[in-house]
């Protein structure tokens, strides 16, 4: 059986094939960044050379900054929002987009409509779209997760005089806490909509024309994979799926329970992602789409403007450290280069060492340098950065707002065991920045093709989360916006929260074609409230998540 | 719009009982307006983890009767800890000002404590003023208390301290707990007119608060030019709320703490949980942070419906007037006290503790120093909740004491555990930082 994990990176797209727990092939080839389709082909191709008979092809996932380039060169087109920010904060503060309606209509945190819609305003505003022919629509009502009547009203009302339209709704996008956030994400989910299931109409075709029937995964931000029919409506789950790539490719290359960073270290660019205890530290606000905080989850993640292929400059007899604009020296760059300094000053023999050599000693010589004492200053500003980079990401887990007493009691401070190096400049880089650390570090054979291991491998993820009050009888799901009645309200238990839990996620775990998998899942909230009300109890308010974190697919027990 | 740190700690899994007011519930409809609206996500808020502050901080403020292990729990801890991340915060400038939204609160907790009085075990603004003076070094520091009960507490702890500005408005003693806070309680003999009581009619409305705020409040502080303006920041004054009998709304309260302006809020009571806290709690943060309130309304809030409570705007008058001149003469009525009284200023009371029934006994001393604020000595017994009866004594060396006083506050210490009388006998020593309590059935001393 063969698992094949292809990575579009921003450069290169990376291949990979297993069996039998080793990576039989790999492939990289330029990305076209015109057509993310034709990459991911022409490197499926390269790979499909290396593979016996396509019936034996088990999985085939796939990371790919399909979405992340649409909203990146703004190319999607024009996005409504209605939005019912019902009392709060200033409308101001939500405007998203070029073309944002306020309207009528205001629900609160217990479900209850606090002021009625305005069909005539509504009306008006569907019509002032279609004038504009604006033909994606995203609808979003301030505790919408907690009823969401009014928004499958405006729904309706759209279906019904503009058919054309595509009409999103925030609790069936992303049925959580937080009105700007799903705002956002019902934003970017409108604008990369339909140029997503044309990606999928792509993929489906030519996975035909090439006779392969394997299951197809898409990898998410928050490193899991999801069923490329089952991804339909959350193209922006699909973003920042690279980083998520490399940091699962660093936890399947070691497989263990240890604190680790992992280091992506590219060309022009740093990934750094923190691993607590064997996994992905996530970002407790969600992935951020052009400065917007959304709920698309992933990992936390730092990107530093530095790499192996970063420039080292002189300016005012200041050594400088500037954006990639070549290889390095040592491979036939014009320019010397951080790898190069590494080499000049630990002897790595990376490339032709004589041109590391050469290029950096003609730098020092302008301003009267030794060319070693020149290299050494460079790493030196490389390793700071990456040092303040890592120390500030445990800070601000450190930092995160905890809400219970035993949260506090029992919180832990980060303790780092380990860094993983992977990416084209580890090799140089990681071993100086662990003994600096004072840590240990691992790198592989495998570190230049860790992102499509990850990738390869990674299991499917799936997140669900009830709200239950059963004081107003009702509770709603994430993230299918679900809202369906107690019964036996008046002695409902945690326990039946947790069942309840577990029914919706069994059904949702057959929907994204993920059998099996609910038995991995874990609770991750489990919240009670009494509703007190003249000293008595009125009623129970459970919060409840359950969830499949990130991991590997049962296959996968390690690389050889 | 101002860089505005917020501490949410809503204990959700800490209540003094299953059904009281203050139970895990109490903030939760707040968590979920405050997550909703996306306040967390501006640039201008900093959202900070909440910590346990350490016994000595503690022992700062208060006596705890016997130690302070025996009625504190975690979340006591947690509640005045987070109180001072905020305020390292704010002096470290990593904000203009701070709000920490935590439980349980402490309003109503005395220097001495036996147990909860008024929902409250501990103090949370007096261990952070506290902290604040010794790290910090302040000296001026003023607390207004916004909670519709008197601040009883806050007020015993400062009483003679005229570097700490304590006002207080609240419901009227005779209509509401702690039954106190009348305008006659100005301050002890040295700190005279620096504790300044409003108590205000019941159903008094936004417009009768924000008229005391502008004619009263204001310019005392205007005077006083604190360094650090506190505010015990209780959210019971709303209309909706179940245990007293106001007539604040959330926009009130946002307006009241755009004018105040306070440096930093912790707050207080408040316990209609669903109708009013996930509102004030919005608004206060939105007006410390500068960000426009004006679309702020709770549901049941329909503006011009509630009024004044007939003759309220003459009653603020007379109490405006009245306070003003007690405030603005205070230097001469020391000056006369000084004369009057002796080396000692003696005082017999009792404290009630309603949450835990304690009825305590207090023999309180306060030397009367020409140089500095006097060190104090209180004699305290209590039964307290579990049936033990403790009798304690407790001396306190306030932290800018004179030598002379630091030395006579630390030979009473000797010679009173010498003497034998007492279970317990405590120093809290704020000159050098030190805190000794002796317990006299073990014969042994603990120094934090």
């Amino acid at each position: 059986m063969y698992l094949i994990g292809i990575d579009v990176g921003g450069t290169f797209t990376d291949g990979i094939i297993m069996k039998s727990g080793n990576i039989t092939a790999s492939a990289k080839n330029a990305t076209n960044n015109s057509d993310i389709s034709s990459s991911i082909l022409t490197t499926l191709d390269n790979l499909l050379a290396y593979v016996s008979d396509k019936k034996l092809i088990e999985r085939v996932v796939i990371s790919t900054t399909t979405v992340t380039n649409l909203i990146a060169t703004k190319g999607a087109e024009p996005a409504a929002l209605i939005l019912l920010p019902g009392y709060g904060l200033p409308n101001s503060f939500y405007e998203l987009g070029e073309n944002c309606y306020f309207i009528k209509g205001s629900i609160d945190f217990r479900g209850n409509i606090t002021e009625e819609l305005s069909v005539s305003e509504i009306k008006s505003v569907i019509e002032n779209i279609q004038v504009q022919n604006i033909k994606r629509i995203g609808v979003i009502g301030k505790f919408s997760n907690r009823n969401n009547e009014h928004e499958l009203y405006i729904e309706k009302l759209i279906r019904e005089t503009y058919p054309e339209a595509l009409v999103l709704i925030s609790s069936q996008v992303s049925n959580q806490l937080n009105f700007k956030r799903r705002i956002a994400t019902t934003y970017y989910t409108a604008l990369t909509y339909f140029e997503w299931q044309n990606f999928i109409e792509q993929i489906n075709k030519a996975l035909i024309a090439r006779d392969i029937s394997a299951e197809v995964h898409i990898l998410k931000a928050d490193g899991g994979t999801i069923a490329l029919e089952a991804s339909r409506n959350y193209p922006c789950q699909t973003i920042y799926s690279g980083p998520a790539a490399s940091t699962m490719g660093g936890v399947a290359l070691t497989k263990d329970s240890k604190n680790s960073v992992v280091l992506d270290i590219g060309g022009t660019t740093t990934d750094i992602s923190l691993v607590i205890e064997g996994e992905p530290l996530y970002a407790s606000k969600g992935a951020i789409i052009e400065d917007n905080y959304t709920h698309v989850e992933a990992f936390s993640l730092t990107t530093l403007p530095i790499g192996g292929d970063s420039k080292i400059g002189l300016l005012n007899n200041e050594i400088t450290l500037d954006s990639r604009q070549d290889f390095a020296a040592c491979f036939g760059g014009k320019y010397p280069t951080i790898t190069d300094a590494f080499n000049l000053l630990y002897d790595l023999k990376i490339g032709d060492y004589q041109k590391s050599e050469e290029i950096l000693r003609q730098l020092a010589i302008k301003e009267n340098l030794d060319p070693k004492k020149l290299a050494e200053t460079a790493i030196n500003m490389v390793m700071e950065s990456l040092e303040n980079a890592i120390k500030e990401m445990f800070t601000r887990w450190e930092m995160e707002p905890l809400y219970k007493v035993w949260e506090v009691v029992n919180s832990r401070k980060f303790v780092l065991h380990r860094i993983i190096g992977i990416g084209a400049a580890a090799n140089a880089i990681i071993p100086v920045l662990a003994s600096r650390l004072g840590v240990n570090h691992f790198l592989s054979q495998y570190s230049p093709v860790a992102n499509a291991l990850g990738t390869a491998v990674a299991r499917p993820t799936i997140n669900i989360n009830l709200h239950i009050d059963t004081g107003e009888n009702f509770y709603s799901v994430y993230p299918t916006g679900y809202l369906g009645q107690i019964k036996n309200s008046r002695n409902f238990s945690l326990e039946d929260a947790k069942s309840l839990a577990r029914n919706h996620l069994a059904e949702l775990v057959k929907e994204h074609n993920m059998e099996g998998y609910e038995e991995d899942a874990v609770f991750y909230l489990t919240e009670q409230f009494n509703v007190i009300r003249g000293y008595s109890t009125s009623g129970k308010i459970f919060d409840v998540g359950l969830q499949v974190k990130p991991g590997f697919i049962p296959e996968f027990t390690g690389v050889k | 719009m101002r860089k505005t740190g917020l501490l949410f700690f809503p204990a959700f899994d800490w209540a003094i009982s299953p059904t009281h007011p203050e139970r895990e519930e109490r903030l939760l409809y707040t968590r979920d307006q405050l997550f909703e609206e996306g306040i967390m996500d501006l640039p201008n808020i900093v959202e900070y983890r909440p910590a346990l502050c350490e016994t000595k901080d503690i022992l700062r403020a208060h006596f705890c009767v016997p130690n302070v292990e025996a009625h504190l729990t975690e979340a006591h801890f947690i509640a005045a800890g987070s109180s001072l991340v905020l305020a390292d915060a704010y002096f470290n400038k990593e904000v203009d000002n701070a709000f920490a939204i935590v439980r349980p609160p402490g309003h109503h907790a005395m220097t001495v404590t036996h147990g909860n009085r008024g929902f409250c075990n501990i103090n949370n603004e007096s261990i952070m003023v506290e902290y604040i003076r010794k790290k910090y070094g302040l000296k001026k520091i003023a607390i207004i208390d916004t909670d519709v009960h008197h601040g009883d507490g806050t007020q015993e702890m400062f009483y003679n301290d005229p570097d700490v500005l304590f006002i207080s408005f609240h419901q009227d003693g005779r209509t509401l707990y702690p039954g106190t806070g009348f305008v006659e309680e100005l301050g002890g003999p040295i700190a005279y007119g620096t504790n300044i009581n409003i108590p205000l009619m019941p159903r008094t409305t936004d417009y009768g608060i924000h008229y005391v705020l502008e004619h009263l409040i204001m310019p005392i502080l205007e005077d006083f030019q604190p360094e650090l303006i506190v505010n015990s920041a209780g959210q019971d004054n709303h209309f909706t709320d179940p245990l007293a009998d106001m007539a604040f709304s959330a926009q009130g309260y946002a307006k009241l703490n755009s004018i105040l302006a306070p440096d930093i809020a912790v707050l207080e009571g408040g316990y209609s949980v669903e109708t009013a806290l996930p509102y004030v709690n919005a608004g206060i943060i939105m007006a410390m942070a500068g960000i426009d309130y004006s679309n702020l309304k709770e549901p049941g809030f329909v503006p011009g419906k509630l009024t004044e409570p007939p003759g309220n705007k003459e009653y603020l008058d007379k109490i405006i007037e009245l306070q003003k001149h007690n405030y603005f003469t205070r230097y001469e009525v020391v000056s006369e006290l000084r004369k009057s009284l002796g080396d000692y200023k003696k005082e017999y009371t009792r404290v009630f503790y309603d949450t835990d029934y304690i009825h305590e006994e207090q023999k309180q001393q306060l030397r009367i120093c020409p140089d500095c604020l006097g060190f104090k000595t209180i004699g305290s017994t209590a039964q307290q909740r579990n049936g033990k009866l403790y009798t304690v004594f407790c001396i306190s060396i306030p932290i800018y004491a004179c030598d002379s006083c630091q030395k006579l506050a630390r030979e009473a210490y000797k010679d009173i555990i010498k003497s034998g009388h007492y279970d317990m006998v405590y120093l809290q020593d704020k000159v050098t930082d030190n805190y000794h309590i002796y317990d006299l059935a073990k014969d042994g001393e603990l120094i934090f």
